[in-house]
């Protein structure tokens, strides 16, 4: 089995005691799948634990080592229980994805097209009496030759999955979908041929077409977020400089790289495994930026022998390390699987209205036997009349259509205040949000440094200070040099200017030796405390002092007031310093701030919460807070962050700002409250209108005109969400 | 009457090639990345995907 083979070269990590994989599956759409995968791969003897999420396909297994039971027995499982295993990553995901697009684009695009003809012709046969039979039969075939095409192959998906449902003896969303379909179709082609009576065409089309237009924003939803492991491994480099014993150097790929192997990081490039610094180093110390994996902004010094991540960018000089790890092996790898596992671990968010479903088409089924035996006995010729009354008039379309067209408007709603939903059950989850766990760089904040406050110290002008300071920061790759960027003056020239880590910058202009840096530095003195300020002076003393920082989000403030407003507890987890996240926080008026926190004591501090009955909403920036957004019952990420936090996240914000979130929570209660009415309109329509039915005063095409207005006014309903909201 | 078929007919076949159409349009690949194409022309170092969908570095 070659997707084995591919599955086993890329995660057998933990081999030995305990084996775990992570894979996807196709064909599954509802919670009774994702049990009856999780049944079948748990009978296999070894299997310590197995988590199925049908939200992104996918399916994490744990199992004992050098036992009876390996991958071609799970993956052997899964396929019995008639599903398609695929492995998660690399070229054979993509293509399987665009593969199962362009297929699911066909369906739909079949579907819509012909419903709207089927609809077109077959609206000659509504309520008109005049119409002569010839006519009404032309337009009876008509719709029988564009329908039946959409149904064998729009349908497809519906009808295979009842099958497969059937075969293993349960009863999925698919049952009653294929079965209404089926019984729709079926007696119109019946009464086609017959010449006579009525065709339920145009229902079976728009309803096919209604369900793979659902489908199709399912697919869409879970190829995003499938996509962000990919993203994070993406940002290590490809290929590395190996530095040999002999002092050769060569080009090799960076998975060659075993522990021990020394190589070389050009200045600003990312350095691709855990390492250390080689303690033949020709600098002291160096500078890095470690935001990729800490998220702190600042650049960080390590000295000789220190030991670095693989996804820290070097700013200093090129720098020589020593491999520690292999690129599976690292902390970028690690976060990579933690958010595999995160993803394919989350919570299951139960699917009301699909188990609803399954029951109720149980207890219809029953009734239609009833019915057809009990009109049997009184009067068999009206039997199938009410037979397929009952069916008709009970077809789950609205209660099908209840959830997924309210999810779609506020969709759209969302869309337009600028949040992407990347994954579906997202809305629902936001409605029950009581906690908002912010991070606070590039969220709360911007990501880009900027000018907070300048000083004047001497006789110097504010724009001349600036204009040195750029200047001499032009050669600087730290992230707070950004901040000078808009004051420099391309006229100024710097000469022999020197870059001394951990203390600041030196350069002559117009035969001035000018200093940038810290104070101690600035006036060449000892050494002193701190302060948050960086000075500017020459040999006759200060000339003013700048303090530079991110800066928050103008509209962070408000944008706080109102969601506390909605009775939400708003928390700060930053991998940043206390000093940083304190300052923040007192701006905005958080009493919960959390400082240093790394990957791991986030999802613990999330988890921690959730384990105390709250439901919380995180909100963050940066390839740190992958998992952490994965963990979080439901996660927005920042439009500008790096790629991998985006696609992790439920939530995309891709304008620039905070100030929607408020609306996208009350969007979201809104929505439910929408998806709550839609349910009970179309329980309470199929409660009322079966006795109806079953007794034989709803003639067909009463049932089928029922049966459209209960999927239309669940539709019009939800449709209200998709105004433009209030301001 | 046999004019409604003809028409009725001839519908069908608009049908069918608008049908064909958008088959071969997903087929080449056309509808695989809607974003890409626009943004690619910013992105540097990066030849433009040509119609089957496949970059070539």
């Amino acid at each position: 089995m070659s997707a084995a083979e591919a599955l086993h070269a890329r995660w057998s990590p933990d081999a030995g005691e305990h084996e775990h994989v992570v894979f996807l599956v196709e064909g599954m759409h509802c919670a009774g799948c994702a049990r009856s995968i999780d049944k079948a791969v748990r009978a296999l003897p070894g299997v310590l634990d197995v988590s199925v999420s049908n939200a992104t396909a996918r399916v994490s297994v744990q199992w004992q080592g050098h036992g009876a039971t390996g991958l071609p027995q799970i993956l052997g499982a899964v396929t019995g229980a008639g599903y398609r295993p695929v492995p998660l990553a690399g070229a054979a995901a993509a293509a399987e994805f665009q593969r199962e697009r362009r297929a699911a684009l066909k369906r739909l695009g079949l579907a819509s097209l012909g419903m709207m003809q089927a609809m077109m012709y077959l609206s000659a046969l509504y309520g008109v009496s005049d119409i002569d039979t010839a006519m009404a039969q032309l337009m009876r075939v008509t719709g029988m030759i564009i329908v039946t095409p959409v149904l064998f192959y729009s349908g497809a998906p519906f009808l295979a999955g009842a099958w497969r449902d059937i075969r293993h003896r349960r009863l999925g969303m698919d049952v009653p979908v294929a079965l209404a379909l089926l019984l729709a179709w079926l007696p119109s082609v019946v009464n086609t041929l017959l010449a006579s009576g009525e065709v339920y065409f145009d229902s079976v089309g728009m309803f096919i077409f209604f369900l793979s237009a659902g489908r199709f924003v399912e697919m869409n939803v879970r190829h995003r977020s499938l996509s962000s492991a990919e993203a994070l491994a993406r940002s290590l480099p490809a290929q590395v400089t190996r530095v040999y014993e002999d002092g050769r150097r060569e080009k090799v790929s960076a998975t060659q790289l075993s522990a021990g192997d020394r190589f070389v990081v050009p200045k600003g490039a990312v350095v691709a495994v855990d390492a250390e610094i080689d303690p033949a180093a020709a600098e002291p110390q160096t500078s890095l930026d470690e935001s990729l994996i800490t998220g702190e902004s600042a650049a960080v010094l390590r000295g000789k022998g220190e030991r670095i991540r693989g996804g820290t960018v070097n700013l200093g000089a090129p720098l020589i390390l020593r491999a520690v790890a292999s690129v599976a092996d690292s902390t970028l790898a690690s976060i990579v699987k933690l958010l595999e596992r995160a993803q394919a671990t989350r919570p299951q968010i139960a699917r009301a209205a699909d188990r609803a479903a399954s029951w109720f088409v149980a207890a219809i089924l029953l009734l239609a036997a009833v019915t057809a035996l009990a009109w049997w006995r009184v009067d068999p010729t009206h039997a199938f009349a009410a037979v397929l009354a009952v069916l008709v008039v009970t077809c789950p379309c609205a209660l099908s259509l209840a959830t997924p067209a309210v999810l779609a408007a506020a969709t759209t709603r969302l869309a337009r205040l600028g949040l992407l939903v990347t994954r579906a059950d997202a809305i629902e989850r936001l409605a029950w949000v009581d906690t908002v766990v912010f991070d606070k760089t590039g969220t709360l904040t911007g990501s880009a440094a900027g000018l907070l406050d300048v000083k004047l110290l001497g006789q110097m002008a504010r724009e001349e200070a600036l204009a040195i300071a750029a200047a001499l920061e032009r050669g600087s790759l730290h992230p707070l040099a950004e901040a000078f960027r808009p004051f420099d003056r391309p006229s100024m020239q710097v000469a022999a200017a020197r870059e001394i880590d951990g203390a600041g910058i030196e350069g002559t202009i117009d035969g001035v030796r000018w200093r940038l840096g810290r104070r101690a530095f600035v006036e060449q003195r000892p050494d002193e405390a701190r302060d948050t300020y960086m000075y500017l002076g020459d040999e006759r003393g200060l000339a003013a002092a700048f303090e530079v920082g991110i800066p928050l989000r103008a509209n962070a403030r408000q944008t706080l007031e109102m969601l506390r407003g909605m009775n939400l507890d708003i928390i700060i987890a930053s991998g940043d310093s206390e000093s940083a996240v304190a300052s923040a926080a007192r701006a905005l008026d958080i009493r919960r701030a959390h400082a240093r926190l790394s990957p791991d004591d986030k999802i613990r501090l999330v988890e921690e919460l959730r384990a105390g009955g709250h439901r919380v909403f995180v909100i963050g920036d940066g390839i740190n807070d992958g998992p952490v957004l994965a963990s979080a019952d439901v996660s927005c990420a920042m439009g500008q962050g790096s790629a991998i936090a985006q696609s992790a996240s439920d939530l995309l914000l891709v304008h620039d700002g905070l100030a929607m979130l408020p609306r996208a929570v009350s969007t979201a209660r809104e929505a439910l409250r929408v998806m709550r009415q839609n349910l009970t309109w179309a329980l309470v329509y199929n409660i009322a209108a079966v006795p109806l039915a079953a007794l034989g005063l709803v003639p067909p095409w009463l049932a089928a005109l029922g049966m459209s207005l209960s999927s239309l006014g669940v539709v019009l309903n939800a449709r209200r969400l998709a105004r433009p909201a209030r301001p | 009457m046999s004019i409604s078929w003809l028409l009725v007919l001839l519908g069908l076949a608009v049908l069918g090639g608008a049908v064909w159409a958008l088959f071969w349009a997903i087929d080449s690949g056309q509808y695989d990345d809607l974003e890409k194409h626009a943004s690619a022309a910013l992105e540097e170092n990066r030849e433009i995907p040509d119609s089957a969908g496949q970059t070539k570095v």
